[in-house]
């Protein structure tokens, strides 16, 4: 990992901001207030988690409904469970999809997002469109991702806080039934892990 | 009235879906705050106080938002001076041009 980022130019960037955090972090460094390790290891902790971490959570739940009901009432126990590290200080907490209620998760005042679990959210969930939207008009939120909830079904939308974060568990897909666990794990993509969409076969 | 980055409810456009790749310097950004988060340099709460703080907050990108925060709490706690971080990251952008 040595070496990670001292080839940057400025052709790789047109963000002032490119050399204000590499200032930033060399002060930092000589400093002593943060070591080479510390940032190091604070890169590699983020590139670790994506939503593959998720797929994995949802696809378990799908075929042991004990962990099912260990991962809705303690989410970072179940994660534990599957080899994960989901200490964070926020609270990691999943909804459940059900036939007759689907959740949407949006963080309306920045970008909370289960990070320890998950990674980075993507571009679109930290857009200002999106954050102001998806409490207003979910529906029309979510026909732009290419889904809608039949009328019948109860939309609820969960607000992120710096303190709690969300994960929708989606429903198994019918038609899944002879699938094993990482096959059903292909089918869970980030955005039904949101809520702005589902897997589907 | 909540401040700029209460933007729940507001109408809005398109969302645009687009995925740009994450550059270094944006890994960097968010590397370093969660490394100052860890050694109690800072809180997630003081970030977002700095963010919601920043008059340039809709003209920013995500992580410009982070590194200008990031600053602004550096700068306020004294463990770093606006005038260094200029002087640093002027050399930085000379060495970048090849200048």
């Amino acid at each position: 990992m040595s070496g990670h980022h001292q080839h940057e130019g400025a052709g790789r960037t047109t963000s002032p901001y490119a050399a204000r955090i590499r200032a930033i972090e060399a002060l930092l460094l000589e400093k002593g207030v943060l070591t080479e390790p510390e940032v190091q290891d604070s890169i590699s902790y983020m590139e670790a988690r994506s939503q593959a971490n998720g797929a994995k959570l949802v696809a378990r739940a799908w075929i042991d409904e004990g962990f099912e009901e260990l991962l809705l009432s303690d989410a970072k126990a179940a994660a534990l469970q599957l080899g994960m590290e989901p200490e964070h200080p926020a609270e990691f907490v999943v909804v459940k999809n059900t036939l007759g209620v689907h959740n949407l998760i949006v963080c309306t005042l920045c970008s909370c997002y289960p990070r320890a679990i998950l990674g980075r959210p993507p571009d679109w969930y930290k857009s200002f469109e999106y954050r102001s939207r998806a409490v207003r008009e979910p529906r029309a939120v979510m026909r732009e991702f290419g889904f809608e909830p039949p009328e019948s079904v109860e939309v609820v939308v969960h607000d992120s806080t710096a303190d709690v974060r969300y994960m929708v568990l989606p429903i198994r897909p019918p038609g899944t039934e002879d699938m094993g666990e990482n096959e059903l794990a292909d089918l869970v993509t980030r955005d039904s892990l949101v809520g702005v969409n589902v897997p589907r076969l | 009235m909540g401040g700029v980055h209460d933007m729940g409810g507001s109408p809005g456009g398109p969302i645009d879906r687009g995925q740009h790749e994450v550059e270094d310097w944006e890994r960097l950004a968010d590397a370093i705050n969660a490394a100052l988060g860890g050694k109690g340099l800072q809180t997630t709460d003081q970030h977002r106080r700095a963010i919601e703080s920043l008059e340039e907050y809709r003209n920013l990108s995500y992580y410009e938002r982070w590194v200008a925060a990031t600053e602004k709490l550096l700068v306020e706690k004294r463990v770093l001076t606006s005038d260094e971080i200029d002087e640093r990251a002027a050399s930085i952008r000379r060495r970048w041009d090849g200048l």
